[in-house]
């Protein structure tokens, strides 16, 4: 067999960015193929299943997670531009077919090829970005990425090849910041406390980019900045680190 | 969400005191146990360490229950099991009864709330001085703990001061935390020391010696248990270890987690009634093990609950627990162990709101001396909460629709193209009000959708 | 069934293998306690933590005088309570003795078995001279404890054989963080630890 020159990775861009803010998935697009990638974009993908295995729902779960790993087989790597989707395929899809033989070591063949795509980028390509914008940014740790993949050093290691980039240190940047997927509209008035102290610290921070890795955090922190009448703008950190920072935030008309 | 924890929680944000009250002891708390760790090397192996402790003791809970009940016997206590909170009270009120009891005092005990002790004691006429300080506060304000190790800790100095000058013989006359503090040490000491019975609790119980530990940073628990003539303690099954050098690792943890000290103040391991020669100590001490449901638990998926130390780190560490506070949670137990531990307690019919109030974001688990497990948990409460048909309908039938869509990708897309459509309608840019996002748009703006979805865009050849 | 009978019956008694608990024992995570232990037990107990403070002594027989100064650079008079304990021979006709402990009493005199330098902690044990509630009732808690009886670590202060009624570890005086987290000295007992320690032997 001979070695493939270029690794063929599956995009997969979560439902939130296809819906939302496509620009994430583009940046994703242009930023593994910087990399040396080949991406191929399964055109069968909808969502990972994530709100269903979160609010209990496992039957949906398991057969949203079955499709998935049907559609994702086969890659050299799946990669994925948010740490909670990119957990719930590589920590929750094995646990949900623990006792599942036939579906077990699919799911854990898929598990151990996916990837967050800074993890995928810093660790596995040791890639660095060569792109640029005048900004200073502050970072927020999204928690299942931080507590479940163990995101932490490889986003800032990126953004650091950003020229132009000053990152700026923001207090409590592991903290939730209260949106919880489906958390955040059934229990609204909590999730809202939480994110005005997250906002407050955002502001605080001084920064005039938010950067994260999950759209999901990314919209409920942007969302209460906005709200608030902060002059705070927030991307993807991969729309930043692919280039393309310059372009329209969060909320912003395109 | 129930009306009942709704109305609390909405009680909770709208009162600014309690919040001041709350990040004033848990913001101290979280800076302090953050010291502590890092002073401590080695800590995450303690914590592996520790964890297989627990787990041995739960998976041999009736061997080492049998060797403590007869390490404590030869010692010279009476052991007594109680298989629930009914049951367990009515063996402490039998004892404090036959023992011609006035007045007990009693040391902080978590697991005396879960049993209704408080109540069990007022029901039989029984005087009960509280001696942890915010025991006594919330015995004066009639309310219950709001934390495992801080009970007090929604009330503010102002709110305390007040107590005191309503129930205090002498009260503090500066308002300042240590005379406030020194109002509370003259008021109970007559009483500690004048009581019939003390009752405790126990954090570790010894196997291989029959010993109680208890720990205290005041000392009340010595207090109230040395002067009267009969020692009551109400232990959960789950308490047991065994031996003291596998509490040693385990106090070693308790302490750091949860006030960020090496060691509580005080650390006593009681083994029996006072010997015939000893100038003090009660004349008989009575052990209640008590299960109310920890069985149930070790056997139907909570076994790793039953690790639990009771340090208070996860509540301390839970941004939702840092905004409603303890109260909110409607149980004995509150933060993230409650809201695994009050399921179990009081049923899950009446509580699915609290491993649903979660946002799973870990912390609690990270900081958890024991390495319990917890988002898992609480997801296997929301699994065994849709199971059952407790979720409301519109979140059933909501996910349900979702998730069929979400397996046909075609007519997924065309449900994307429709969202997209309907959301803009609402606004370019930022949607400042969406009718079936109310949840969102109440607090906060909502990111209008682009004209054309990623997947749309690159199937037209878009890169 | 009885209570007993059925929460037993349940759980299953079959005892763990052979070994399995001692394994739990074996190489305890704990923090490193530098050579010289004196040194260590002495930078424990001056923690703001536990906040004691300490003089040396050749001898019991220096204990009444080292006591006697202490009383006197916080203002007290000459009383204390002191165990009906043969360990502390020396000449204390200085002294007003309490025989009996009272509520109120502003200085305890005890004896710790042991100092643990992991910790800062004494250790203490009922017993026919060792009586528990002085120790905290007494608003000042003065501890005699022997140099040669600092150990390292907390698993090193349990006691072998038959236990007494109770065997407690001191670390610092007692205090409370219940008002709004502020760490207030003196709850319900001790608010200040001094310990005298002996260097004979």
């Amino acid at each position: 067999m001979t070695p493939a020159p270029a690794p063929r990775v599956a995009l997969f861009v979560t439902c939130l960015v296809d819906l939302i803010r496509p620009r994430v998935g583009f940046a994703a697009l242009r930023a593994l193929e910087a990399a040396g990638c080949t991406v191929v974009v399964p055109a069968g993908q909808t969502c990972c299943g994530q709100p269903a295995l979160n609010s209990g729902a496992r039957a949906e779960a398991i057969a949203i997670a079955k499709r998935t790993i049907a559609l994702l087989e086969g890659h050299d790597a799946v990669v994925v531009p948010s740490g909670s989707c990119a957990a719930t395929i590589r920590v929750h899809y094995p646990e949900l077919f623990e006792h599942d033989p036939a579906w077990r070591g699919r799911a854990e063949a898929v598990a151990t090829n996916t990837y967050e795509i800074m993890a995928y980028l810093d660790e596995v390509r040791g890639w660095r970005p060569d792109t640029a914008l005048d900004a200073t940014a502050t970072y927020h740790d999204s928690c299942s990425g931080l507590r479940e993949l163990g995101i932490k050093a490889q986003p800032r290691r990126l953004l650091r090849g950003v020229a132009g980039l000053s990152l700026t240190p923001l207090d409590g940047a592991e903290t939730c910041c209260g949106f919880g997927g489906t958390f955040c509209v059934k229990y609204p008035a909590i999730s809202n406390a939480i994110a005005g102290e997250k906002a407050a610290a955002i502001d605080a921070s001084g920064a005039e980019l938010l950067l994260a890795g999950d759209l999901g955090c990314l919209m409920n922190m942007a969302g209460k900045l906005h709200r608030e009448g902060s002059p705070v703008r927030a991307y993807h950190a991969i729309e930043v680190i692919a280039g393309m920072g310059d372009g329209p935030a969060i909320g912003e008309d395109a | 969400m129930s009306a009942a924890f709704s109305r609390r929680v909405d009680a909770a944000l709208a009162d600014p005191i309690l919040k001041l009250a709350i990040d004033r002891t848990a913001g101290t708390a979280e800076a302090k146990r953050a010291l502590a760790v890092d002073g401590f090397a080695h800590f995450e192996q303690a914590r592996t360490r520790a964890a297989a402790i627990k787990d041995h003791v739960v998976a041999h809970l009736g061997h080492y229950l049998e060797h403590f009940e007869a390490s404590a016997t030869a010692a010279g206590a009476q052991v007594h099991y109680a298989r629930t909170a009914d049951e367990a009270c009515a063996i402490v009120i039998g004892i404090c009864k036959a023992a011609g009891a006035r007045t007990v005092a009693r040391s902080k005990s978590m697991l005396g709330e879960e049993i209704g002790l408080p109540h069990a004691l007022a029901e039989a006429g029984i005087g009960r001085i509280e001696t942890d300080l915010a025991e006594h506060i919330i015995q004066l304000a009639d309310e219950r703990p709001s934390h495992i190790v801080w009970p007090a800790m929604h009330k503010t100095r102002e709110q305390v001061s007040a107590l005191f000058k309503q129930h205090h013989t002498a009260p503090h006359t500066e308002e300042t935390i240590p005379a406030m503090a020194e109002s509370a040490r003259r008021h109970l000491r007559q009483g500690m020391l004048g009581a019939d019975v003390g009752i405790s609790g126990a954090n570790f119980l010894i196997a291989d010696s029959g010993a109680v530990c208890t720990v205290t940073n005041e000392g009340n628990a010595e207090l109230s248990l040395v002067p009267p003539r009969v020692h009551i303690v109400t232990a959960g099954i789950e308490k047991l270890v065994p031996s003291m050098g596998h509490a040693a690792q385990l106090l070693r943890l308790l302490a750091r987690s949860a006030t960020g000290a090496t060691l509580t103040q005080y650390t006593t391991f009681y083994t029996g009634p006072k010997r015939a020669a000893d100038p003090d100590g009660p004349e008989a001490m009575h052990i209640v093990l008590i299960d109310n449901g920890r069985v149930k638990m070790r056997d139907e998926g909570l076994a790793e609950m039953l690790r639990c130390i009771r340090c208070g780190a996860c509540m301390n560490h839970c941004v939702v627990f840092r905004q409603i506070g303890g109260h909110a949670y409607g149980g004995t137990y509150p933060g993230p162990m409650g809201a695994v531990l009050t399921p179990a307690l009081d049923g899950l019919a009446a509580s699915r709101d609290l491993p649903n109030a979660c946002t799973l974001n870990g912390k609690c688990q990270e900081v958890c001396p024991v390495k319990i497990p917890l988002p898992t948990l609480l997801r296997g409460w929301r699994e065994k909460s849709w199971r059952e048909g407790l979720e409301p309908a519109t979140m059933r039938q909501g996910i349900g629709a979702w998730a069929w869509v979400a397996q046909r990708p075609r007519l997924y897309r065309a449900a994307v193209r429709a969202a997209i459509f309907a959301m803009r309608r609402f606004g370019r840019g930022w949607i400042r009000a969406l009718p079936l996002a109310r949840g969102w748009t109440a607090h906060r703006d909502l990111p209008a959708p682009d004209a054309e979805s990623f997947m749309s865009r690159y199937a037209r050849g878009e890169r | 069934m009885n209570a007993r009978e059925e929460i037993l019956g349940a759980l299953g008694t079959a005892a763990p293998p052979p070994g399995a608990a001692d394994a739990l024992l074996a190489d305890p995570v704990r923090p490193s306690v530098a050579e010289d232990r004196v040194a260590a037990f002495l930078a424990a107990l001056a923690l703001p933590a536990s906040g004691a403070t300490h003089a040396r002594i050749g001898s019991v027989a220096d204990a009444p005088a080292a006591v006697a100064r202490y009383l006197a650079e916080h203002g007290l008079p000459p009383a204390v309570f002191l165990p009906d304990d043969p360990r502390f021979a020396a000449d204390w006709s200085g002294f007003a003795l309490s025989l009996a402990i009272t509520p109120d009493e502003p200085a305890v005199i005890a004896w710790a078995r042991l100092g643990i330098a992991e910790s800062g902690s004494l250790v203490f044990e009922t017993g026919p001279h060792a009586p528990m509630l002085p120790n905290f009732l007494g608003l000042h808690h003065i501890v005699l404890l022997r140099e040669a009886a600092i150990v390292s670590h907390l698993e090193d202060a349990a006691l072998p054989g038959p236990q007494p009624r109770a065997h407690y570890w001191v670390t610092g005086v007692s205090g409370t963080t219940d008002i709004e987290g502020q760490y207030i000295r003196g709850a319900h007992g001790p608010r200040f630890l001094h310990v005298l320690l002996v260097g004979e032997d």
